[in-house]
């Protein structure tokens, strides 16, 4: 790696040295929303036709470094100060009226949740044409909009053109803003975690389209990410933040291959992609033997929306040996969050048998299922809505001490805290509420909670996937020292394929409410026998192999 | 979507012809009921002159000798055929007395109505468009105010000037359009509040969604993002403000029509409830229910015309699904 | 799994901001002081008698001696507003209270039922939304005979409508939410999850709605007393001060006087009322 690859925070380049090749050069740059400084003195330089990532955590401060850049802060709270310059302008200081044409036309922006980023009582095709009118020319936009949706892999342009935007898919409109802010060929886009919103399958469509367009019509391209390994895939440079601060920046085989600051690494080592082993030695044990702890037979569940009958889960079948962890993976909408459902028997199968611990859960009336949830709990997904907001974390995780009236006073007091010492918790937080707590903290109560009634099976629906990595990969620890511990099985749902290669041991592949692969996880990713296993496989960035290849 | 809005509005339109039978009954139990009677109270004030006989016989009309049930239904079968009963005070009928009144009242409410949308966009769009520091804030304390002030007090200021100090108009000519339009002001500015606050909250909430960011980032105006993109996404809900509002109107005609010295609806009541004359009293609810009721009823039928997102017959539909995944 | 990307730094911006009281927020709450005191103990701030005045006195302009001047019949007007107090504020608490008791319970009974029960009360609810407040509080009153506390019962009558909407919408939206579901699975009944979950987290839109339907209240009430449904002279309910001063146009300060505190007790209240919906 060459010296001047290296960009770092404190290097001060001598005028119109190296900076000839920048397109975007950002020095000294500070954000602060009223009196709390999100930003500090970041500095980095995007060459032409290059593609830089800012990488970092939420709070990191990398999606307002986007909107500073295009003079797109919170009118009279957001300021910015230090020096934006673009394509030989200075962005800050430039008035508002001498900004706007490069906004737009020079510098486009995708944004990140593609399903608020379209006004949702105008159709696609008015806001298209409004965008392509804002370029001037001759009329014929209409022409140019419908050519431009074709260009982004749109198979029907002229539906989409006459649709709103509540009609389309995610990765339909996303595919409409990108279409959108490559219309008038600007020669920067600064895309804002551009897939964050969109299933794993259709994330990686996304970001193909994104480089294939930049390669052909020679755009420069700002990714901000909080995914290490996608940004090694997709980005020439790397720009590592954390709490406003640039922490490490280079080019991104050099960053890869030997990371210089403590939180790049530490980032790094918490990446499931980058790292499939990293908790073998917790997952491979001897397993317990006896008979499974769970069993799905032939589970069939249907709806009715707006009178037509959907069959959310098909026929489904899998089992769980005790003391392991079996992951159920598949897209939105494939069926997994209805199989837990029926498998906490708070939904009746249609068809089917489900036993957990040798105990049938289907058919069965609340009150004898009390007995069953005892053994049997669940961490939800988003612990900002699974935890009552008035509760003390004390309540919260004794609640069912007290429902079961488990104990004396005492003892169910001395319960609470042992749950919350075993995934890593103080007795500080006893008294505190959920909205004085961090997301992984939460996520943490919400664990301790499931742990306290002692159950043997617990049932994870997507349990860290409103988390930061760093904060994903500490409560996976925990979940897997205490699977090792105690011996608790666990059915994982995800979408997260390189999470689920870490620490299942058995996986089973959903597809429109069927199961369509299943086995050991292993041979599954190896070797996956369906398009749609493939297609999930794929979708994991491998971007880190890929570059350390190329180094070595 | 055709079939679920003709299904929607079959539901909406029965909804509404329960609630105003149920209004009905509802302002005849609370006068019928409660304790107090206040007819036969009227009947047996000695100021009111009517003899034993007169009583009787009024008594027996109204068939308050009989059980409140059998009341009920008989006045429920009256109103069926329209007939809204007789005024205890001035014998004739209830239909003839508001059919009287009721065209002041509404051009008093429509004024007003006008008044307080007026206002009620001016202050919108000016916080939009004054600068933070220099008069946004005044503005967007305009809305608390008029809620803070009772309708009586603006009433009572705008006579005192306009009409002692500045002579624009007369009490006494209580129906000319000057006279009108000061008391459709003092009516529509609680009324504007209320819409001012809604058109306010929207605003701001459109204008912090990301597709306007998204459409500022595309290079769009701050004039061109108010009107195509704000507006409409804003302004739509309040047509549901306004439907509700035509409670406030009706109600706080009652005090204007009083202070502006106008013949109304309001001033109807307002003379019945003074002589407990109740038969006037109960029509002149049920009236003001049904207006209110209609105003919505139509409010809520063409809200999903007028707005895509709304989607009818509950639940989420499955159309993204058919659309091919890219 | 965009969630983790949402709280920035914008919130815990806010949040902080929040923890101070504005200024304008403080006021309030000292006027708020003010006009409760009053109510309580009159006798402390003015020494004059409200009923019986001083017949050579009348008419004289606000002064030192007289703050806002004295009437008709030389009673000072301070002395008046002051006394007026009790009975324009408790009304207006009473009014609230029932709004909130009745109406809770109708919309706490609803949503968590639903079902017929729900339909049912639904549609009384929709009645009494229906006819406008003012005009019900009207008939109310006028059935219940012209007294300051009957007003004060028709105007929380007239609130009920608003209290249960809410309540049943805010009972809906608290059952659907995740939490509840968790507790059921902690081995929560029906019952612990209603008392312990839903009516918490539910009641706080509620106390919310109370504060600013007080101020409306306050207004309704004035309403009422204005056009003599409320108790009748020598009470000096600040509605009926209002209305006795509009009668005399030459002496402006007996209408000013009582209307600048009404305006400034309801302008307090709504201004608090904001404040707490915004830091929620």
């Amino acid at each position: 790696m060459a010296p001047q690859d290296r960009l770092t925070l404190d290097r001060v380049e001598a005028p119109g040295q190296a900076s000839a090749g920048a397109l975007l050069r950002v020095e000294g740059l500070s954000v602060s929303y009223g009196d709390h400084q999100v930003v500090s003195d970041v500095g980095f330089a995007l060459r032409r036709g290059e593609s830089l990532a800012l990488i970092g955590e939420s709070g990191s401060g990398k999606s307002t470094i986007a909107r500073a850049l295009l003079r797109l802060l919170p009118q009279g709270i957001g300021r910015a100060s230090g020096s934006v310059e673009f394509d030989g302008h200075d962005v800050l200081s430039l008035p508002e009226r001498r900004f706007r044409p490069l906004r737009g036309k020079r510098i486009g922006f995708v944004p990140q949740d593609p399903g608020t980023s379209l006004n949702p009582v105008r159709t696609v095709g008015s806001q298209a044409r409004e965008a392509a009118a804002l370029l001037g020319g001759p009329g014929g936009h209409e022409e140019l909009v419908l050519d431009t949706f074709a260009q982004v892999g749109l198979d029907n342009p002229r539906r989409v053109y006459d649709s709103y935007p509540h009609q389309l898919s995610g990765g339909m409109l996303q595919r409409v803003l990108i279409g959108l802010t490559v219309l008038p060929r600007p020669a920067l886009i600064v895309a804002d975690e551009p897939t964050s919103a969109l299933d794993v399958t259709i994330q990686k469509r996304i970001l193909d389209l994104l480089s294939d367009l930049r390669r052909d019509l020679d755009i420069s391209l700002l990714l901000i990410t909080h995914d290490l390994a996608v940004a090694a895939e997709r980005a020439d440079s790397l720009v590592v933040l954390k709490d406003g601060v640039v922490r490490e920046a280079g080019r991104t085989a050099a960053v890869f291959s030997a990371p210089s600051s403590d939180y790049t690494r530490r980032l790094h080592a918490d990446v499931p992609a980058l790292n499939p082993d990293r908790y073998r030695h917790l997952r491979d044990r001897e397993p317990a033997g006896g008979p499974p702890k769970i069993e799905v037979t032939g589970v069939t569940k249907s709806f009715t929306v707006d009178g037509r009958r959907l069959t959310a889960v098909d026929d489904v079948s899998f089992s769980v040996p005790t003391g392991t962890t079996h992951a159920l993976v598949g897209e939105s909408g494939s069926g997994k969050t209805t199989t837990i459902r029926l498998l906490l028997g708070l939904e009746e199968p249609d068809r089917g048998a489900i036993s957990v611990a040798g105990e049938e859960v289907a058919g069965r009336s609340h009150a004898s299922l009390r007995s069953i949830r005892r053994h049997l709990q669940l961490v939800y997904q988003n612990p900002f809505t699974s935890l009552d907001p008035l509760w003390t974390v004390e309540r919260l995780v004794g609640e069912s001490l007290d429902r079961f009236r488990v104990g004396t006073r005492r003892e169910r007091a001395d319960r609470v805290r042992e749950a919350l010492h075993s995934v890593g918790l103080g007795e500080d937080l006893l008294s505190r509420k959920p909205s004085a707590l961090s997301g992984g903290q939460r996520q943490r109560v919400a664990l301790a909670r499931a742990l306290v009634l002692r159950p043997d099976v617990i049932v994870l629906d997507e349990p860290t996937s409103a988390l930061d990595v760093s904060v994903q990969a500490g409560i996976v620890e925990v979940l897997l020292s205490l699977q090792a511990e105690l011996g608790l099985t666990y059915v994982f749902v995800s979408h997260d394929l390189a999470l689920v290669r870490q620490l299942a041991h058995t996986v089973s592949v959903m597809h429109r409410g069927r199961i369509v692969e299943s086995g050991e996880v292993g041979a599954i990713f190896d070797h996956p026998r369906e398009s749609c296993t493939r297609a999930l496989v794929d979708s994991i960035p491998v971007g880190a192999g890929a570059v350390a290849e190329g180094v070595s | 979507m055709n079939r679920d809005y003709a299904k929607y509005a079959l539901r909406r339109v029965l909804q509404a012809i329960v609630v105003v039978l149920l209004a009905y009954v509802f302002t005849f139990v609370v006068i019928s009921v409660l304790p107090g009677d206040p007819v036969t109270n009227t009947l047996r004030n000695p100021q009111n002159g009517f003899t034993e006989e007169e009583i009787t016989r009024i008594v027996s009309y109204y068939g308050l000798d009989r059980p409140v049930h059998e009341q009920l239904w008989d006045s429920l079968s009256r109103l069926v055929v329209g007939d809204l009963g007789v005024s205890l005070r001035s014998g004739l009928p209830v239909t003839r007395l508001i059919g009287e009144v009721v065209g002041s009242t509404l051009v008093l409410a429509l004024s007003a109505l006008a008044v307080a949308l007026v206002l009620a966009f001016a202050i919108g769009f000016g916080t939009r468009y004054l600068p933070k520091r220099g008069g946004q804030g005044l503005l967007r304390a305009f809305p608390a105010l008029f809620l803070s002030v009772p309708n009586f007090v603006v009433g009572l200021v705008l006579i005192s000037v306009f009409a002692f100090q500045l002579g624009l108009f007369r009490v006494i000519d209580s129906e000319g359009g000057a006279a009108t339009s000061f008391a459709a002001i003092a009516l529509g500015i609680p009324v504007s509040a209320q819409v001012a606050e809604v058109l306010i909250a929207n605003l701001d909430h459109e204008a912090g969604q990301e597709y306007a960011a998204v459409a500022r980032s595309r290079g769009l105006g701050r004039t061109r993002l108010f009107l195509r993109h704000l507006l409409k996404p804003s302004s739509l809900p309040v047509v549901t403000v306004i439907a509700l509002t035509v409670g406030e109107l009706l109600g706080g005609a009652v005090i204007t029509e009083q202070i502006f010295g106008r013949t109304g609806v309001g001033s109807l009541v307002e003379r019945s409830v003074t002589t407990q004359d109740l038969p006037v009293l109960q029509a002149v609810v049920t009236l003001a229910a049904v207006t209110f009721v209609v105003v919505n009823l139509v409010a809520d039928l063409l809200y999903p015309l007028l707005d895509p997102r709304v989607r009818l017959a509950g639940g989420r539909s499955r159309g993204k699904a058919e659309v091919a995944a890219p | 799994m965009t969630v983790a990307a949402v709280p920035s730094a914008l919130p815990a911006v806010r949040r902080g901001q929040a923890a101070k009281v504005p200024p304008t927020v403080a006021v309030s709450f000292a006027v708020l002081a003010v006009v409760l005191s009053w109510s309580v103990v009159p006798g402390l701030f003015t020494a004059q008698d409200p009923v019986n005045g001083v017949p050579a006195d009348k008419f004289l302009r606000p002064s030192t001696a007289h703050l806002f001047g004295t009437d008709h019949l030389g009673r000072d007007l301070f002395t008046r507003v002051v006394h007026g107090t009790a009975s324009s504020v408790t009304s207006a608490l009473i009014a609230v209270g029932i709004g909130v008791v009745v109406g809770g319970l109708i919309g706490l009974v609803a949503g968590f039922a639903g079902g017929w029960v729900d339909s049912v009360l639904a549609r009384l609810v929709d009645v009494l939304l229906a006819i406008p407040s003012f005009l019900l509080a009207v008939v109310v009153v006028s059935s219940l005979g012209f007294q300051t506390v009957n007003a004060a019962i028709a105007t929380g009558v007239s609130a009920v409508g608003v209290f249960a909407r809410v309540m049943r919408s805010e009972v809906l939206k608290t059952r659907q939410a995740v939490f509840v579901e968790a507790s059921y699975l902690q081995g929560g009944s029906r019952w612990h999850i209603l008392v312990r979950h839903v009516l918490p987290n539910a009641s706080r839109s509620v106390l919310m709605l109370a504060v600013l339907q007080f101020g409306l209240s306050i207004l309704v009430i004035a309403g009422l007393a204005f056009l003599g449904y409320g108790d009748p002279p020598p009470a000096s309910d600040w509605g009926l001060l209002i209305a006795t001063g509009k009668d005399y146009p030459l002496a402006a300060w007996l209408v000013y006087a009582p209307a600048f505190v009404t305006i400034a007790t309801v302008l307090s209240v709504n201004r608090i009322s904001r404040w707490l919906r915004k830091t929620d």
